[in-house]
């Protein structure tokens, strides 16, 4: 992307200062690591073998659930789907798997997955039948353009199509609802890790797929322009890129393709870097490339998606380079997904018996897998057979803050104050740092003089900040909890505290409305009250029924025993006054408002118990909430004892 | 929290490195140093071979008995050369004839005081050599300023006996002194041309006048012919070079060297040189006669050792590009202050030294934007 000039200046400079070489590109820093690419370009692609059996790693999400089509001992053929995401997920980023070859369903069970962290995944494991029967057409599709971007989107779905160049990210959901989003469509052949090929071969035997993918993407969601990248290194690749491009551009007019040559550097092929380098354009912090209306795919991606909208052909296989200085014949196969590991690597021929950890990726972003024979997924781009380490291991230095670190980040982090504040732990200041943006490329732990394996004190940083922020999002989360407790407590006490008022003004009222007639002496307000009672229970007994009256009137009494039942209901009175002091109506309805008031404070507690940590209070305070119960009902049933009485009295007038 | 051991830790990418090393690029800057120290001997006598040897030995001694006391692997830090780079550069900085025991106890000074009672090895937060010459001027003023004549004004090229026997007595030998009987031997220290100047302008004379002496003296031994003839004499007279000169631009050679096996930044040497002569030109177009010209402070002094190998120190200076710019840029300026205003004939110690306190402000406020971010 630089100048004739600048390239005739550096190109003789780079002999004697070979890291001129950055002047050339957009983007800033970058490595030129020893690339080791003809190991495997020198041979031709080799054709698939089948072995003897597919490991394929269901990948499952939290909250998603997975649609199983098939079970152990089923019959599969190739291209069949086994799983898919379950209807009722809502936003599914699952993909579904499909059968590679034919064969049998051997086993459902855990297996290692290649993935840095060594962790095992339920996996379909199939017993190939080597008939390698295949459905055609699986996806049901006409092979025309899609016309909306639902369909596309759909098609990749069903055809389980990923970003093969690494992330692994569902292709659908990168793709927008809506045409017209994207302005520039980039195709990924930058291909920047050493002994990786697989990307260049794919380039020189299928640009004509690449493209046509590419062009289809472009017309179903509208894109104008395509741009594909590719390192100078590959000339075969650009001249087969170039001679597609032009054939096709015929058909299509109105789309304009254009293959660039860029120059090589590690990492050219970071999407930002990319699209730094071919469009100028920095994809600001926090956003995706797509919210500066680019998309970017590899070229395995545009291939696989051509072959899922012409043919209907899932994801079941993809271009896989086995390379290293620990193999005789480094080559290039399309693997079926689900291929272990060491059947690719035995036949490379190692050089020496495989018991190192094989390299899942390049040398610069690969990682050793746990177990050698993990299977082949859809971005596995490269199995790197290194030779055995030697035994004297290069001892890390302290750092001399020379600064290399910095020159090399493509990202123009300052890799080596990140490296300072995670060493002493102090993640707020990594962060502040942008840790964040660091994409883990390793250039800044490829040029340390002391050997300080940066990269992965900043992935221990990112974890770290990731889990304080988890913290911090839980407490503030309890705190908000909290707060909104006590405010709803407040609440609470607050319409309590109304209602209790109501209640008091209404019972004034009353009270007020009873006292008019008399200065109220207890014993004359019990009469007037006795005598409402009556002249109630007399307007009851005459519309009332018989039974009614039959209940509630009790069998004539003799003077005596009205005399011993006055005498009673004295003493009734008597203990009623102890218990309540005063008779006073209003004061009694004040004490049974409040009473009331703490029953449903104390209820309410009792509901509140699960978030109150005093549980002990709690009880006790319902305790007390069953004894005023108990008090009030049997003042209740006292008061109605003592009025039955007086009615009574009252009927039977006294002889 | 759980805590990261990363030597520990499982393999992680990248598998592959550029093979570079910290002893690799210390040694760099050592081989660096050799146009200068042959410069050095042929100008000024083998007094310098002797005071690294002596360095070397000092060297030796305390790295491994700090080392051992420290608890710290012996081998891997003994032979990162970092020690070699400070006594090398104390060595340079220090008069050739200096009695031994001013280089013993300076090696010693800067390597325990200025880099292990830090942590070793990147944790020091001044130059160590700086440091240790800092130590030496301030205790030794006397012996520090007795410097060398170079063997144009001596006319009497000092041998490797000669020279050990001045560092370790004190004078050269007897037999010396007899067999140089035309020789200007009651003296074999002079001057520099940085502290005549201070001296001269001290007692109200101009730069010119001040920096005469050295010049007359060169040329009446040219042409005795009885220095070198030839190359040096022609050149010299052609550059007007004297040897403190020479000297510098044996260390210019070295330091274009590094900066091409990027074991340097340019900005140090841009900034501390460019600051310089921005200032010094300033200065000498206002008065020539009070403030010396550019070419002169650029070529005097430790002003080369010090743009290409001491203010070069990665670990006490500024990481981010622009801060290693400012932080030259300062002692660019304070070098100027200091030998003009200041009581010291050259500055660099202590402008070195001033800077090395405001790095992590330097490094506050130079971070560069991160890609993506506005």
């Amino acid at each position: 992307m630089s100048s004739i000039f600048m390239q005739a200046f550096v190109r003789p400079l780079s002999i004697i200062y070979p890291m001129a070489k950055r002047w050339l590109h957009r983007f800033h820093g970058g490595v030129f690591p020893k690339t080791y690419k003809s190991l495997s370009l020198k041979h031709p692609i080799r054709s698939t073998v089948i072995p003897e059996k597919l490991i394929l790693p269901v990948k499952q999400l939290t909250g998603q659930k997975i649609a199983w089509h098939v079970a152990i001992g089923d019959t599969v053929q190739k291209n069949q789907c086994l799983i898919s995401a379950a209807k009722e997920n809502k936003k599914g980023i699952i993909v579904p798997i499909h059968a590679p070859t034919s064969g049998v369903i051997h086993a459902i069970e855990m297996m290692s997955l290649p993935h840095p962290s060594g962790l095992s995944a339920l996996s379909i494991i199939i017993k190939p039948d080597l008939k390698d029967t295949a459905l055609n057409n699986v996806l049901n599709v006409s092979g025309k353009v899609p016309e909306t971007p639902q369909q596309l989107k759909d098609i990749l779905l069903n055809a389980g199509i990923v970003g093969l160049g690494g992330a692994g990210f569902p292709t659908f959901a990168k793709l927008p609802n809506q045409t017209g989003i994207i302005n520039t469509l980039i195709i990924n052949g930058a291909e920047c890790e050493p002994f990786i090929t697989c990307d260049n071969l794919l380039m020189q035997t299928q640009a004509q797929d690449i493209l046509n993918g590419a062009i289809m993407v472009a017309q179903t969601l509208g894109i104008p322009s395509i741009i594909c990248g590719i390192e100078e290194n590959k000339p075969t690749a650009i001249q087969a890129m170039n001679a597609a491009a032009a054939t096709l551009l015929k058909n299509t007019p109105n789309l304009s393709i254009t293959i660039q040559t860029l120059p090589a550097v590690y990492p050219m092929g970071g999407e930002k870097q990319l699209i730094k380098e071919l469009t100028g354009i920095e994809v600001p912090a926090k956003t995706h490339a797509i919210d500066s209306g680019l998309l970017v795919f590899n070229v395995a991606t545009f291939a696989a998606i051509f072959k899922a909208i012409t043919l209907g052909e899932p994801l079941t296989q993809r271009l896989v380079t086995i390379a290293g200085l620990g193999l005789k014949h480094s080559y290039n196969t399309n693997a079926l997904i689900g291929t272990p590991f060491l059947t690719l690597a035995k036949a490379g021929e190692p050089i020496h018996p495989i018991q190192t950890p094989l390299i899942m990726g390049g040398p610069m972003m690969g990682f050793q897998v746990a177990d050698n024979q993990v299977p082949v997924i859809k971005t596995t781009n490269c199995i790197l057979v290194q030779p055995p380490e030697p035994a004297t291991e290069t001892i890390v230095m302290p750092c001399i803050r020379c600064g290399e670190c910095m020159d090399a980040c493509p990202v123009n982090l300052l890799p080596q104050q990140m490296f300072w504040h995670s060493q002493a732990h102090e993640f707020e200041k990594v962060e502040k740092l942008n840790v964040f943006d660091c994409i883990e490329c390793g250039c800044c732990s490829y040029v340390c003089p002391s050997h300080i394996p940066l990269v992965q004190f900043y992935r221990h940083a990112k974890s770290e900040i990731k889990h304080i922020h988890a913290e911090q999002q839980a407490a503030e989360l309890a705190k908000q909890r909290h707060e909104f407790r006590l405010a709803r407590i407040e609440r609470e006490k607050q319409e309590r505290e109304a209602r209790i008022k109501a209640k008091k003004a209404a019972v004034k009222k009353q009270a007020s409305e009873a006292e008019k007639p008399s200065g109220a002496s207890s014993a004359k307000s019990a009469a007037i009250k006795a005598a409402a009672a009556r002249a109630a229970a007399k307007r009851a007994t005459q519309q009332g029924s018989e039974q009614n009256v039959n209940e509630i009137s009790p069998p004539p009494l003799s003077a005596r025993q009205k005399a011993i039942e006055t005498a009673k209901k004295q003493a009734a009175a008597k203990v009623g006054s102890k218990v309540a002091p005063n008779k006073d109506p209003r004061t009694s309805a004040k004490q049974a408002a409040k009473k009331a008031a703490a029953m449903a404070a104390a209820k309410r507690r009792t509901q509140t118990n699960h978030e109150n940590n005093s549980d002990a209070t709690s009880k006790i305070d319902s305790k007390q909430a069953m004894n005023d119960k108990r008090k009030q009902a049997m003042e209740t049933a006292k008061k109605r004892a003592a009025e039955r009485k007086a009615r009574k009295a009252e009927q039977e007038p006294p002889k | 929290m759980s805590s990261l051991t990363p030597q520990s830790s499982p393999l992680s990418s990248p598998f592959a490195h550029n093979n570079q090393s910290v002893r690799r690029l210390m040694v760099r800057v050592q081989l660096a140093v050799i146009p200068a120290l042959l410069v050095h001997i042929y100008l000024f006598g083998f007094g310098i071979v002797i005071q690294w040897l002596l360095a070397f030995a000092t060297l030796m001694v305390v790295e491994f008995t700090m080392l051992k006391l420290r608890n710290r692997p012996i081998r891997p830090f003994i032979t990162d050369m970092s020690a070699m780079i400070t006594a090398t550069v104390l060595v340079f900085c220090i008069p050739a004839g200096a009695p031994w025991w001013i280089i013993v106890s300076g090696t010693a000074f800067a390597l325990i005081f200025g880099k292990h009672i830090y942590g070793g090895l990147g944790y020091n937060p001044f130059n160590p050599a700086m440091l240790g010459y800092a130590f030496l001027l301030l205790s030794f003023p006397v012996q520090m300023t007795q410097w060398t004549a170079p063997t144009e004004i001596l006319d009497y090229a000092v041998s490797f006996n000669n020279s050990l026997h001045l560092i370790f007595t004190g004078s050269l030998p007897q037999a010396a002194l007899e067999a140089n009987l035309t020789a200007n031997l009651d003296m074999v220290s002079a001057a520099t041309p940085l502290s005549q100047l201070q001296t001269g302008l001290t007692q109200g004379q101009g730069v010119t006048e001040s920096l005469t002496p050295i010049a007359l003296e060169a040329q009446t031994h040219y042409q005795n012919g009885s220095f070198i003839n030839g190359f040096f004499y022609n050149t010299a007279q052609f550059f007007s070079l004297n040897s403190w000169a020479w000297v510098n631009v044996a260390f210019l050679i070295g330091g274009l060297w590094l900066l091409a096996v990027r074991a340097i930044r340019w900005q140090y040497p841009v900034g501390f040189l460019g600051s310089l002569t921005l200032i010094s030109f300033i200065f000498y177009s206002i008065d020539p006669n009070t403030y010396p010209p550019v070419d002169f402070m650029l070529l005097s002094g430790g002003t080369m050792l010090a743009a290409f190998f001491i203010i070069t120190d990665p670990i006490t200076s500024s990481t981010t590009p622009k801060g290693r710019f400012i932080f030259a840029c300062g002692i660019g300026v304070l070098v100027y202050v200091i030998r003009t205003w200041g009581i010291f004939p050259d500055g660099i110690t202590f402008a070195v030294l001033l800077m090395n306190i405001a790095v992590p402000l330097i490094d506050q406020y130079t971070q560069p934007r991160v890609y993506g971010h506005k």
